[in-house]
């Protein structure tokens, strides 16, 4: 990609920086400057583990005269990527007041496939049904993009063989199996010429030679010829390569990795908030007692900050972009609650 | 070949089915079921009646699980605290601006991570740690808007 000498004048500003360099329906590649690698890193770990999905989660095999074993089939129906547009409004099924699994939790597929004529037969992804009732026509439905309109193989059939299955999918995160997983890569790179020597670079004889530069090397300055180390310098430009694997869009899997950090923090800070009103928090007393400590700042701080704290939790499918209001001190959570400090401190 | 393997699998089929388990008395996800940062929450709109007092119940039970704790010896200004279900993502976020800040998981089979903060004068650990959390909070919606710009902009340059 050409380097846009727009990015300049970008990064003079305070704040993170967010520029894409390239973006598809499967990858969306950017770089966030201006932040600290431990930010970065995080949005990383988060968007690879933990942005929910759906995915195959039980299976009740009622015939399978296949030369797979049931448990075999199960694993792989369950690595089958699924349609996860709308997967806010479905609970985890642990959450959900039902026995088990039900349309608020739950979607279910069915697969029927017997091989009647005498060539051997191919059961694909599109074979799967979503059947019953589902929080919206797309969610579960399994994700198909080559060209045939096939998807993945899920297995053979000789002539005679059957396969007649249920599928329950859930919701999960990716932290639990990476079945959920909405990303297939995460590429995360930062200076690409080693000047901060994070990397110890193995060769035979030349690391020049061995090691091919970075797409992002033309990026940013060559050290000089015998310029001295920088002890002081820190990692500032991070190059994300995100691709998903179907369930979602790539630049929704990095809004909604974003959302999820916020949903981290909101749930400890209103935690913290609360737990002036327990005694329980510490050993030696110093905010013990009473229903509430006042250092926890009563009254309008602490209405004002649950008032943010429901938003992205409350905010609608739509999205991320009016749930989460507008730049710095303007967001839902920076305005009234602790803007000025005073009701903390 | 594959005659004998069909009817083997039918009359085992046809045998079996009593004994399996139904598929709704599986054991639901082995995910902790206090790890509620990112579930939806049902309860949200309590109710009455039987089901009300289920609701509430549950409730309770969800609020006695601590997820950040105090952990004994802390001053004011010097204090370490116990998150359960939090690891390298947040412990490493967390950038607090005070005078020593470190994050440790003590064991990786337990789920749980320590914030050792200890502060300047003039704040108590416990406000750097929720200005630290809200800081970071903060920089997620910078970088939310900074990302839906530059997804606009692209979007508008690679149409012209
Ligand atoms: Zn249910």
């Amino acid at each position: 990609m050409d380097y846009d000498p727009m990015i300049m004048d970008d990064a003079e500003a305070l704040g993170p920086v967010v520029k894409i360099s390239q973006a598809d329906s499967v990858r969306v590649k950017w770089e966030l400057s201006n932040t600290d690698i431990s930010f970065a890193n995080s949005l990383r770990r988060v968007m690879l583990a933990e942005i929910p999905t759906i995915a195959i989660d039980l299976v009740e095999i009622e015939e399978n005269s296949s030369v797979l074993a049931d448990e075999f089939i199960a694993h792989r129906l369950g690595l089958i990527p699924l349609n996860a547009e709308g997967i806010d409004s479905l609970l985890y099924s642990r959450d959900c007041d039902c026995d088990g699994c039900c349309e608020h939790c739950s979607v279910r597929l069915i697969l029927h496939a017997k091989c009647t004529g005498d060539e051997n037969m191919h059961v694909f992804a599109r074979d799967l049904v979503p059947t019953g009732d589902r929080i919206n026509q797309v969610l579960g439905t399994p994700i198909i993009n080559d060209s045939e309109g096939l998807g993945p193989l899920i297995l053979k059939l000789r002539p005679g063989q059957e396969i007649k299955l249920e599928c329950i999918a859930k919701k999960g995160i990716a932290k639990e199996h990476a079945k959920w997983a909405p990303s297939a890569a995460i590429g995360f790179e930062y200076d690409p010429h080693n000047k901060l020597h994070h990397l110890d670079l193995w060769y035979e004889s030349d690391p020049k030679a061995e090691w091919p530069p970075s797409e992002y090397a033309a990026w940013e300055e060559p050290p000089q010829e015998g310029e001295p180390f920088d002890y002081d310098a820190v990692p500032n430009r991070f190059y994300f390569n995100v691709e998903t694997a179907g369930p979602l869009p790539p630049d929704v899997i990095i809004s909604e990795g974003i959302k999820v950090l916020q949903q981290k923090l909101a749930g400890l800070i209103h935690e913290l908030a609360d737990e002036g009103g327990d005694g329980g928090v510490n050993g030696d007393g110093y905010n013990g007692g009473g229903p509430r400590s006042p250092e926890y700042g009563a009254g309008a701080g602490m209405d004002g900050f649950n008032g943010g704290y429901t938003t992205p939790f409350g905010g609608a499918a739509a999205g991320n972009q009016s749930a989460w209001g507008g730049a710095g001190g303007a967001t839902a959570y920076g305005t009234t609650p602790y803007g000025a400090g005073s009701s903390w401190s | 070949m594959a005659k004998p393997k069909v009817k083997k699998d039918e009359s085992a089929t046809a045998a079996e089915p009593a004994s399996d388990v139904v598929m709704d008395e599986a054991p639901t996800s082995h995910q902790p079921e206090n790890d509620d940062n990112m579930s939806v929450d049902p309860n949200e709109n309590g109710e009455e009646g039987e089901e009300g007092d289920e609701i509430e119940d549950e409730e309770e039970e969800e609020e006695e699980v601590q997820r950040v704790r105090l952990l004994p010896g802390s001053t004011p200004t010097a204090a370490s605290f116990e998150f359960l279900n939090e690891g390298h993502t947040l412990g490493n976020a967390l950038r607090p601006d005070v005078e020593f800040c470190a994050y440790a998981i003590p064991h990786p089979s337990e789920n749980k991570m320590n914030v050792r903060i200890q502060t300047f004068e003039g704040t108590t650990a416990i406000e750097a740690l929720q200005k630290g959390l809200r800081d970071l909070q903060e920089l997620c919606d910078v970088v939310t808007d900074k990302f839906i710009d530059a997804r606009e902009r692209f979007v508008a340059a690679s149409a012209s």
